[in-house]
């Protein structure tokens, strides 16, 4: 499990290198850039990934307490702020191309789209797993004194969470 | 305090610190002041998520400090590069064709 996570955050440590350096040579185009970005989408994809990291926190809290249906509750919830990733992602795209920000819109524009797409696929990647989890929840694969697949996911699914906590303020905040 | 209740209190603070930091993506200036905060903001935040949802203070002493490195280690970025950006640049410019 560790082993992905960390191949997770050394593929997003090259992007933020990518960015950082891109930041560099292109100051005024960064100071600028998240004035061009809506800064209302990328708030609500903060507060609905930590509502999701949450709800499967509480997940894992209550499969520990042998609540298996309080369990698999939770990790409903948490698919269902999860999926707001996405849903937000469509309105915040619409408005972009609405606000010509393509991919001819510049060096910030360029890796904002760079680095928020590959996380996107994180979050696609978790969601998935996220049914799994819940399929195997229900289907009583998992114990109270063996659930680690319920803990890896839930692992994985909070790196996909501390991923966007370093995302979010370096295109939607710091100018 | 039980461990769920720590969760729901660090859930909690994390929106919290989230609406205070959009809040600084709403002022005009820019300036290392405001990376400064930025970066306390952004460090605050992911070590929330690690010890109360990836409840890193429990998994093995390798995995936590690479992790925290690589937590504390954005937000340092973020000051460095806005504090040197111009010695950054100069340093990588054989990069940029």
């Amino acid at each position: 499990m560790w082993v992905g996570i960390f191949c997770e955050l050394t593929e997003f440590a090259l992007l933020f290198a990518v960015y950082f350096i891109a930041r560099a040579h292109n100051p005024d185009a960064f100071e600028a850039g998240p004035g061009r970005l809506s800064l209302a989408a990328g708030t609500g994809y903060t507060l609905m990934l930590l509502t999701s990291g949450w709800c499967v926190a509480r997940a894992l809290h209550a499969m520990r307490a042998g609540r298996k249906p309080a369990c698999l509750r939770w990790l409903l919830a948490g698919f269902v702020f999860g999926l707001g990733y996405p849903l937000i992602k469509i309105l915040e795209l619409r408005w972009n191309f609405s606000h010509g920000l393509d991919s001819d819109a510049g060096v910030f524009v360029v890796t904002y789209y760079y680095l928020t797409f590959t996380h996107l696929v994180h979050v696609f990647w978790g969601l998935l797993g996220m049914l799994w989890v819940m399929a195997r929840t229900a289907g009583g694969a998992y114990t109270v004194a063996e659930h680690g697949g319920l803990e890896a996911f839930a692992c994985y699914w909070h790196a996909t969470d501390i991923l966007w906590l370093m995302i979010f303020p370096l295109f939607y905040v710091l100018r | 305090m039980s461990e769920t209740r720590k969760v729901d209190l660090a859930w909690l603070l994390l929106v919290l610190l989230s609406v205070a930091g959009a809040g600084l993506g709403g002022r005009a200036d820019a300036g290392l002041g405001v990376a400064v905060m930025v970066a306390v903001v952004m460090a605050v935040k992911l070590r929330l998520v690690c010890d109360h949802f990836l409840e890193l203070r429990s998994a093995h002493q390798r995995i936590r400090l690479a992790v925290y490195a690589f937590a504390y280690g954005m937000p340092l970025l973020v000051v460095l590069t806005s504090a040197f950006g111009d010695t950054l640049a100069r340093l990588t410019g054989a990069l940029i064709p």
